[in-house]
């Protein structure tokens, strides 16, 4: 049983369709978790609900994130406990600045925290630094959030976000899909860099060719909205190789 | 209470121009007030002002300086319709004033050519109790081609509760000239006031004005503005109505494009709550050819408030290679709040270019979700995206304290 990220049960469901069927997971700080798996099995829902989407019904035996139920944190609380969703699909936001934004959610971690509101000076300091990073344009970051932005940009710009928010643990959804080689390895770069003893990812992909980049500790499959496979690294290879159709065949049998 | 026991508490007012009584006259026999039964005033009910009773204080304040959003713009100050000179501030070079009531020599001649000239004041009722019963107001012009930098503000304060004043004003921007008018409202213990201002504003040939309305006069507070604006060729008038508060408001807005080669400009950005009616009603007049007119009103509208748009555009068949936009946007956010939008176009010239479009929807809830995930609670959310919604209009104003003032105002709003 893990205090940073302890899943036992977790089920969803939406329109009176259940999607997830009772997932377990426990994560511990510092890991990377990659959970893969065919389309429909419930990625999605999964990144969803534990960022706290009210669309769905929930329920568990339990989810605690550092000590705390999670499923009863609004999202802006699980964001300040230090829990960060980078979107599959980023919204775009005309009219409000990326840098504006960025400064209020930081402002609103400290607040929660305690401390007083980042002064400029920092704040520009951390922007340069964190842009770098992820070689996110300067002119980028003036613009309002992900207008105008390529595929790319917008993947990026959650990967800036993620370096500027400086979360515990970093949710992954899809990050990878429909980038093509040299975006894959410029996300891949951000994300590695912000690996570290206290920062767990939980990196959800459909391809296994992320996680070349992102060397996971552990994969898991999911499948038709249950873990029904779990080991190291290998694992990701073993799929690529065989495909989803194998674990469909194992499941079944 | 009929019409006459209403009028009955303003007949007392000495007349002082002969438009006075003829006004007086009209709206004794056959005007009559507005019922919603009158398409234009269908969302609208006025029986809450004609079936007070108000008084008509004329009284002064010691000091102002807390209704001014910047010191630096000359103030001209009027409290319930009434000019306070010692209140007021010099005016720039080239720009001439005077209270309509103390009105001599040239400039009381000049008055009258154009007094009432803007307005049938025999067939409206509100525009008509205006002229029939104002006391004072001011009447502005504009030297032949004077740029004027500094803003003329022209600050009406209601001071006193169930206060009624006609606020009236004459604006005349002489050929070549170049302005920025800010006209606002401002109230004080003013629980229960009436305001109906008439504005009439000549923008003469090549010249350049921008007017911005600002109504701030309290919650309990009913407000009716009526601005009519004749334009000579190639002139450019904008105004922004900015609508704080106001239990009921209610704003025409006549634009008549006389000659050719004008560009007519009307901005309104509005926020209501609690059971606050605001309706904005506006007329472009395109009667020569060549001119651009372009109208854009945002809206946020919160718990029971109702709101009503209706933007008339006339295109006369002398009017062509006319290009004329509009376009209303409303953000609900809550489901008891309304709006009813209804565009009007009537175009006789063939070669035109004419738009209109309205949208009434909610915070895009995608946004919020973003927004919420990297930390930002709703309400500090909400205000993001309420102040990103009203920035293009909001980037139309032209002074700099100005937007301040409205950016902060949405600010504080949405806190």
């Amino acid at each position: 049983m893990s205090d940073f990220l302890s899943i036992k049960n977790l089920r969803a469901s939406i329109d009176g369709n259940q999607i997830l069927k009772g997932i377990n997971l426990e994560v511990k700080p510092g890991e990377v978790h990659a959970i893969m798996g065919p389309n429909g099995s419930g990625k999605s829902t999964l990144s969803s609900v534990l960022a706290g989407r009210d669309d769905y019904e929930v329920e568990a035996d339990s989810v605690t994130f550092r000590g705390q139920d999670l499923l009863e944190l609004a999202p802006e609380d699980r964001s300040r406990e230090g829990l960060f969703l980078a979107f599959q699909y980023p919204v775009e936001i005309p009219g409000v600045s990326n840098i504006n934004f960025l400064k209020a959610a930081i402002n609103a971690k400290r607040k929660h925290q305690g401390l007083d509101d980042i002064s400029a000076k920092d704040f520009m300091v951390m922007l340069k630094e964190k842009q770098a990073m992820v070689e996110l344009k300067s002119n980028l970051a003036n613009r309002s959030v992900n207008e105008g932005f390529s595929g790319g940009e917008k993947k990026r710009n959650e990967i800036f976000q993620m370096a500027m928010l400086e979360p515990k643990l970093g949710i992954l959804d899809e990050t990878d899909s429909g980038l093509d080689i040299d975006a894959l390895k410029i996300v891949s770069n951000g994300v590695n860099k912000l690996r570290g003893a206290d920062r767990s990812f939980i990196v959800i992909t459909h391809y296994q060719r992320l996680l070349e980049y992102i060397i996971p500790d552990f994969v898991h499959v999911l499948f038709e909205g249950r873990i029904v496979k779990s080991g190291g690294k290998e694992l990701a290879l073993e799929l690529e190789e065989k495909g989803y159709d194998w674990i469909k065949e194992e499941v079944s049998t | 209470m009929n019409k006459e026991t209403f009028l009955k508490q303003f007949d007392s007012i000495p007349t002082q121009y002969p438009i006075q009584g003829e006004a007086r006259a009209a709206i004794h026999n056959g005007l009559h007030f507005p019922t919603t039964r009158d398409e234009k005033w269908k969302y609208t009910k006025v029986n809450s002002i004609i079936e007070s009773n108000f008084n008509q204080n004329e009284t002064t304040i010691s000091n102002v300086d807390s209704y001014k959003m910047d010191a630096s713009w000359s103030y001209q100050v009027f409290v319930n319709g009434a000019y306070q000179s010692n209140l007021s501030d010099s005016l720039p070079d080239g720009v001439q004033m005077t209270s309509i009531s103390k009105a001599e020599g040239v400039m009381r001649e000049n008055m009258l050519t154009k007094l009432g000239q803007l307005f049938d004041h025999k067939s409206e009722a509100f525009p008509s109790l205006n002229t029939a019963y104002f006391t004072d107001g001011a009447f502005l012009s504009v030297s032949k081609n004077t740029n004027v930098e500094q803003p003329i503000a022209i600050l009406n304060i209601s001071e006193g509760s169930a206060q009624a004043s006609n606020a009236r004003n004459l604006i005349h921007v002489e050929t070549g000239a170049e302005v920025k008018f800010v006209h606002h409202f401002e109230g004080s213990n003013n629980t229960g006031s009436f305001t109906n201002s008439v504005s009439e504003i000549f923008v003469n040939e090549n010249a350049q004005a921008d007017y911005y309305l600002i109504q701030n006069e309290g919650q309990d507070t009913s407000s009716i503005t009526n601005t009519n604006i004749a334009q000579k060729r190639d002139s450019r008038f904008t105004i922004v109505t900015i609508t704080k508060s106001g239990q009921l408001v209610r704003n025409n807005i006549n634009m008549a494009i006389k000659e050719p080669g004008c560009e007519s400009n009307m901005m309104g950005i509005y926020f209501t709550d609690g059971t606050q009616h605001l309706d904005n009603q506006t007329y472009a007049d395109h009667q020569d050819h060549g001119c651009n007119s372009n109208e854009l009103y945002k809206g946020v509208m919160a718990d029971r408030s109702t709101g009503v748009f209706n933007g008339k555009i006339m295109v006369h068949q002398a009017a062509q290679q006319t290009n004329a936009f509009q376009s209303n946007q409303n953000i609900l956010l809550s489901d008891k709040a309304t709006i009813n939008t209804k565009p009007e176009l009537e175009i006789y010239a063939d070669d035109v270019k004419c738009s209109h479009g309205c949208t009434i929807g909610q915070l895009d809830e995608e946004a919020m979700f973003y927004l919420q995930s990297r930390g930002l609670g709703k309400e500090a959310a909400h205000r993001l995206l309420v102040q990103a919604f009203a920035q293009d209009v909001i980037d139309t104003i032209e002074i700099d304290s100005l937007k301040e003032n409205v950016s902060q105002f949405i600010e504080s709003k949405f806190e």
